[in-house]
C-alpha cells in the first residue's frame, strides 16, 4: 500500500471493516449517531490506479458532497502488488446543511490488489445504492480494467483528458465504449475547465458590435498551460463547430508560437488561429477575438480567483470581472454534476475535437 | 446575426444585454432586492455583458452616493457574498438619474442618456424598465415613458416594463393600470411580477405534476378529496408596515397575487408547451372557473376574516392588530383570512381548496398539502382504529423547501397495527447549493423575454374579480360578514376550523 501506513489509511477512510461486513457496519455506523441525516442522490464511485489516491480521493468526496449527497465508493487499485487482497474501510461525510442540520454521506473505500482487481465489479458494486445513478469518476490512464464489464454499468463517466499521455487511443477507446453503450455519458473535466471562458465568450458575443464582427475575425489566440493542450484543441473545435469557419490550409506547427490553423469564415475571410502553451498561464489563460474595429477577450491569470472579459470595439468598451471556479479536480466534478442534462455540446463538438487531435 | 456561441450551452432562454432604468431607485425593493439579485448573477457569470443600470428616484444624490448606499446594504444582505473586486466593475454600470416622477423633462433627460448609452454600444440597444415606486406614481410613469418615446421597440431591439405588485387595489383599478400600461407598452412587454412564481419550489409544482408519471392519474376529483394552501406568517407589523397593511389586508395583499397563482399551478390542465402563453393559458382557465361568491350569504358561508388580539408569538407578547403602529383602531382590514375555493372543471368538481393567510400565527410557513381520499373500507377499515388518515402529499414552499408524502405502513409487531410515516424530501439535504433568490430567476427571465413566471393581464383581471366579490360583501352589504378574532400566536379563528369541520375536514397541522 505505498509509503502510507495503516493509522493513515484509518485517518482518511473511516474504519476498516470486513469486506462482508460493509452493510452491516454502514448500519451501525448510523446507529451511533442519530442527530444526522442520510442523503443521497447519486451513486459516486472514484476510481484510482494511483498509489494512495484513495486516501486524496476521500478529501475529493468530501469536497464533492457539501452541494452533492451521494454514496460515495472509493477504489484504490495496485495491480503490480504481488498479493491478492481487498481492504474495505467505511465513515460519513457529513456537512452542516444551511448552518443547521448535519447531512451526512456514507463512503465505503476499497483498496485491491494483484489479482483481486478482477473482483471489481463483483465485489464494489455489490454496494451501490439501488435505482440512483453510477457517477464514475476514472482518474488517470484508461486501463484494460475499462471494459464492457465495467462501463455497462456506468451512467456518466467523468475522465479527465489532460491525465491521457496518448489522448488519440484514449479517446478512441471512449468512442468504442459509447457505441456498445449508447447510454454511457462522458463527462470530460478538461472541458469543463474552459466551461467559463466558453461562457463568458459566449456572454461578450451578445454584444451586437460583438457578433456583426464575427464573420470578419482575423485572428483567434487561445492560451493554455502545457499540461492543458486538450483544453485549449477543445475551445478551437468549439468555436469551429459553432461558427462553421472552414480549415483552408494544412496544420502548420510552429515550436515558438504553439499550434496554428488557418480557415476561412462563411463570408470568405482568411483568419488564423493560434494554441499557444504558455507555462506561466492558468489552465486556460485567455481566448481572444481580433477583428476590423473590435477586440474581444477573456483572460485568466494563473491562480486569479478572477476571469476577466474585454470588449473593446471603438467607443464601446466592456471590461467586468466574474469569479473564477477553482482548478481543484473536485470542484470540478462538483460542476459539473450540478450542470447535470447530456452534456450535448461536447457530444457536438467531439467530432471536430478528434479531427484536430488527429491533425486532420 | 445570431450568436452561434449560445446555442446548447445553458437549458434556459438567452438573456440580452440591456439598459435597467429601475424607477423608485432608492427605496427597499431596489436596495434590499433588485440590486443584490442583479449583483448575485454578475457573480454567478449569468448577467449579460454590458449591462447598465439606472436608478430614478426623486431625491438629490451623485452616482458615487447612490452606489455607496447601495454597496452599504449589498455587504448585508448579499446571498453569495460581497466581493469588492466584483462590486467594482458592477457599480461602474450603475447610475443615478434625479427626476420627479411627474416631470417631464426628467424622462426628456432620461430619453438623451439612453441614447448616449446606445450610441456607445453602436447605436441601439434594449432597455427594461422596472416599477419599484410606490403604486400611486404608476400612472405618472408610465404616461411619460410614453411621452418621451422611450418605450418603443426599435428595430431588432426591445423595450419592457415590469410592474411590482399590488397590481391595482381591486378589478377596476387593475383594469385601469392594465389600460394604462397598455397605452405604453404592448402586452407581450409587460411583465407583471410575483416572486413567489420565481420561487424554487412553485417552479418545481409543474415539474412535480408533469415529469413525474405517479402523480398525474391521481391528480382529479377522483382520488383527491381536499387541497389546503397555507401560508402562515409569525410577524405582525413590525417597521412601519402597518400603514400599507390596513389599506390592504391579507385578501388582498397575498391571496390575490401569490395564492390564486400557486392554486392555478396545482389545479391547471397540463399545457401543450412550456411557452409563457401555453402556461398562462392554462393558469387562466382555472382562474375562469372559480366559482364566485357573489353574494353576503355565500361569502359568509365560504370565507372567514378575522384579526388577531393580544397573544404571545415565539415567547413573545404582542399587541393585538388594531393596537399596531399606523393601524386604524377601528379598522375592519382583516390579518387572517381563510377560504373555500371551488375550482368548477371537470377535473376538480366537488373537490374543496381551502386557502388561509394569516399572520401572527405560531411559524412562517407557505406550503400545498394534497390529501388524497382514504381507501375503501373493507379489509383494514374493520380492524379496531381503521387506517389512520389518508396519503397526504406536501409541497413546501418555504422555508425548508421540499416535498413530503405521508402513507400508512404496519408497525412491527405481531399484531396488525398501523401508522401513518413520511417520506420527506428537502432541497437543502439533497442539494447542498443554495437556490438563487426569486429576483434573479426573475430578472435573468424578462431580459431574455420569458414571461412564464410572469402574470398575465387576463389573469391578474380574473382574479380580482374573484377577490372583489368578497371584498364587496365585506365591505359595501348591509349584512356584511362578521370579523372574527383569533389570539396571536393561535392557528387562526374558530371560525376557520368550521369551515372546514362542515365538510369533514381538518386544516393540516403544520
Amino acid at each position: 500500500m505505498g509509503d502510507y501506513t495503516d493509522n493513515d489509511y484509518a485517518m482518511a477512510l473511516g474504519k476498516e471493516v470486513a469486506i462482508a461486513d460493509v452493510d452491516k457496519e454502514l448500519r451501525l455506523l448510523w446507529e451511533e449517531d442519530k442527530a444526522s441525516t442520510n442523503a443521497s442522490l447519486i451513486n459516486l464511485a472514484v476510481y484510482s490506479e494511483h498509489k494512495g489516491a484513495i486516501i486524496k480521493n476521500s478529501e475529493h468526496v468530501q469536497i464533492i458532497t457539501r452541494e452533492h449527497a451521494c454514496r460515495a465508493l472509493l477504489i484504490g487499485v495496485d495491480r503490480d502488488n504481488p498479493e491478492a487482497s481487498i481492504r474495505a474501510w467505511i465513515t460519513a461525510q457529513c456537512h452542516l446543511a444551511h448552518g443547521r442540520k448535519s447531512i451526512c454521506c456514507e463512503q465505503v473505500a476499497f483498496q485491491l490488489t494483484g489479482k483481486s482487481t478482477g473482483r471489481l465489479r463483483n465485489t464494489v458494486f455489490s454496494h451501490l445504492n439501488s435505482d440512483l445513478p453510477l457517477v464514475f469518476w476514472w482518474q488517470g490512464e484508461l486501463s484494460s480494467l475499462f471494459s464492457e464489464r465495467l462501463y455497462s454499468l456506468i451512467d456518466r463517466f467523468i475522465f479527465d483528458s489532460s491525465e491521457w499521455s496518448n489522448p488519440i487511443d484514449a479517446y478512441s477507446c471512449l468512442s468504442e465504449a459509447m457505441k456498445s453503450e449508447q447510454s454511457l455519458l462522458p463527462m470530460d473535466i478538461e472541458w469543463t475547465r474552459s466551461s467559463q471562458v466558453r461562457m463568458a465568450i459566449a456572454g461578450l458575443f451578445d454584444d451586437p458590435m460583438a457578433v456583426n464582427a464575427l464573420e470578419h475575425v482575423s485572428e483567434l489566440n487561445i492560451v493554455v498551460h502545457p499540461e492543458h493542450r486538450m483544453a485549449g484543441l477543445q475551445l478551437l473545435a468549439w468555436v469551429i463547430q459553432r461558427t462553421g469557419w472552414k480549415r483552408c490550409c494544412e496544420l502548420s506547427l510552429d515550436s515558438d508560437h504553439g499550434d496554428v490553423y488557418y480557415y476561412e469564415t462563411s463570408e470568405g475571410s482568411a483568419l488564423v488561429a493560434k494554441i499557444v502553451a504558455d507555462p506561466l498561464s492558468a489552465p486556460v489563460g485567455a481566448m481572444e477575438f481580433i477583428a476590423p474595429g473590435l477586440e474581444l477577450r477573456v483572460t485568466r491569470d494563473a491562480g486569479s480567483a478572477y476571469i476577466c472579459q474585454e470588449l473593446h470595439a471603438g467607443a464601446h468598451h466592456i471590461e467586468r470581472r466574474t469569479p473564477s471556479n477553482s482548478d481543484d479536480s473536485a470542484e470540478l466534478v462538483m460542476n459539473q454534476l450540478s450542470r447535470g442534462g447530456n452534456n450535448s455540446l461536447y457530444c457536438a463538438v467531439m467530432p471536430e475535437f478528434l479531427a484536430l487531435l488527429g491533425g486532420e | 446575426m445570431k450568436n452561434p456561441f449560445r446555442k446548447d450551452l445553458e437549458s434556459r432562454s438567452r438573456p440580452e444585454a440591456c439598459t435597467v432604468v429601475i424607477f423608485g431607485a432608492t427605496g427597499d425593493l431596489t436596495h434590499r432586492k433588485l440590486i443584490p439579485a442583479l449583483y448575485n448573477l454578475q457573480v454567478e457569470g449569468a448577467l449579460p455583458a454590458g449591462v447598465k443600470i439606472i436608478g430614478f428616484a426623486r431625491r438629490e444624490k451623485s452616482d458615487a452616493e447612490f452606489r455607496l448606499g447601495l454597496e452599504q446594504v449589498n455587504k448585508k444582505v448579499s446571498r453569495s457574498g460581497h466581493d469588492e473586486s466584483i462590486w467594482a466593475d458592477y457599480a461602474e454600470n450603475i447610475h443615478y438619474h434625479q427626476s420627479e416622477f411627474q416631470d417631464a423633462g426628467g424622462y426628456a433627460r432620461l430619453a438623451d442618456r439612453l441614447d448616449e448609452i446606445d450610441r456607445e454600444r453602436g447605436g441601439s440597444g434594449h432597455r427594461l424598465f422596472y416599477i419599484a415606486s410606490a403604486p400611486e406614481y404608476f400612472d405618472d410613469i408610465l404616461a411619460n415613458i410614453k411621452e418621451a418615446g422611450i418605450n418603443h421597440n426599435k428595430k431588432g431591439f426591445w423595450s419592457r416594463v415590469i410592474v411590482e405588485k399590488p397590481f391595482g387595489t381591486n378589478l377596476p383599478t387593475a383594469k385601469h393600470l392594465n389600460k394604462v400600461v397598455s397605452k405604453t407598452f404592448s402586452e407581450r412587454d409587460t411583465y407583471r411580477i410575483d416572486h413567489y412564481l420565481g420561487k424554487e419550489t412553485a417552479q418545481n409544482i409543474m415539474v412535480l405534476r408533469f415529469a413525474n408519471a405517479i402523480f398525474e392519474p391521481l391528480w382529479n376529483n377522483r382520488c383527491i378529496e381536499q387541497i389546503q394552501i397555507t401560508c402562515s406568517e409569525n410577524l405582525g407589523m413590525e417597521g412601519g408596515r402597518g400603514g400599507y397593511y390596513d389599506s390592504s389586508g391579507a385578501m388582498r395583499d397575498m391571496v390575490q397575487n401569490h395564492l390564486l397563482q400557486l392554486l392555478s399551478l396545482v389545479a391547471m390542465e397540463p399545457p401543450t408547451d412550456l411557452s409563457a402563453d401555453g402556461v398562462r393559458d392554462e393558469k387562466v382557465k382555472v382562474l375562469r372557473s372559480l366559482r364566485q361568491w357573489n353574494t353576503p350569504e355565500l361569502v359568509s358561508e365560504n370565507v372567514v376574516r378575522a384579526q388577531y388580539v393580544a397573544g404571545h408569538v415565539d415567547g413573545e407578547n404582542v399587541v393585538g392588530y388594531r393596537d399596531e403602529d399606523r393601524v386604524d383602531p377601528e379598522s375592519m382590514t382583516e390579518s387572517y383570512v381563510a377560504l373555500r375555493v371551488l375550482v368548477d372543471t371537470w377535473r376538480w368538481s366537488g373537490v374543496p381548496f381551502y386557502v388561509r393567510m394569516g399572520k401572527q400565527l405560531p411559524k412562517k410557513a407557505t406550503e400545498i398539502s394534497i390529501h388524497f381520499k382514504e381507501p375503501p373500507t373493507v379489509l383494514f377499515n374493520a380492524l379496531s382504529g381503521g387506517v389512520p388518515g389518508g396519503n397526504v402529499l406536501v409541497m413546501r414552499i418555504q422555508p425548508d423547501e421540499g416535498i413530503s408524502l405521508r402513507m400508512v405502513s404496519k408497525i412491527p409487531g405481531s399484531s396488525l397495527r398501523m401508522e401513518p410515516v413520511k417520506m420527506d424530501f428537502h432541497y437543502a439535504t439533497s442539494f447542498g447549493k443554495g437556490s438563487p433568490e426569486a429576483y434573479e430567476r426573475l430578472l435573468l427571465d424578462s431580459m431574455a423575454g420569458d414571461a412564464t413566471l410572469f402574470a398575465r393581464r387576463d389573469e391578474v383581471e380574473e382574479a380580482w374579480k374573484f377577490i372583489d366579490h368578497i371584498h364587496h360583501a365585506w365591505h359595501q352589504s348591509k349584512e356584511s360578514p362578521v370579523m372574527s378574532e383569533y389570539v396571536a400566536g393561535t392557528w387562526g379563528p374558530k371560525e376557520a376550523d368550521d369551515l372546514l369541520g362542515k365538510n369533514g375536514h381538518k386544516w393540516r397541522r403544520l
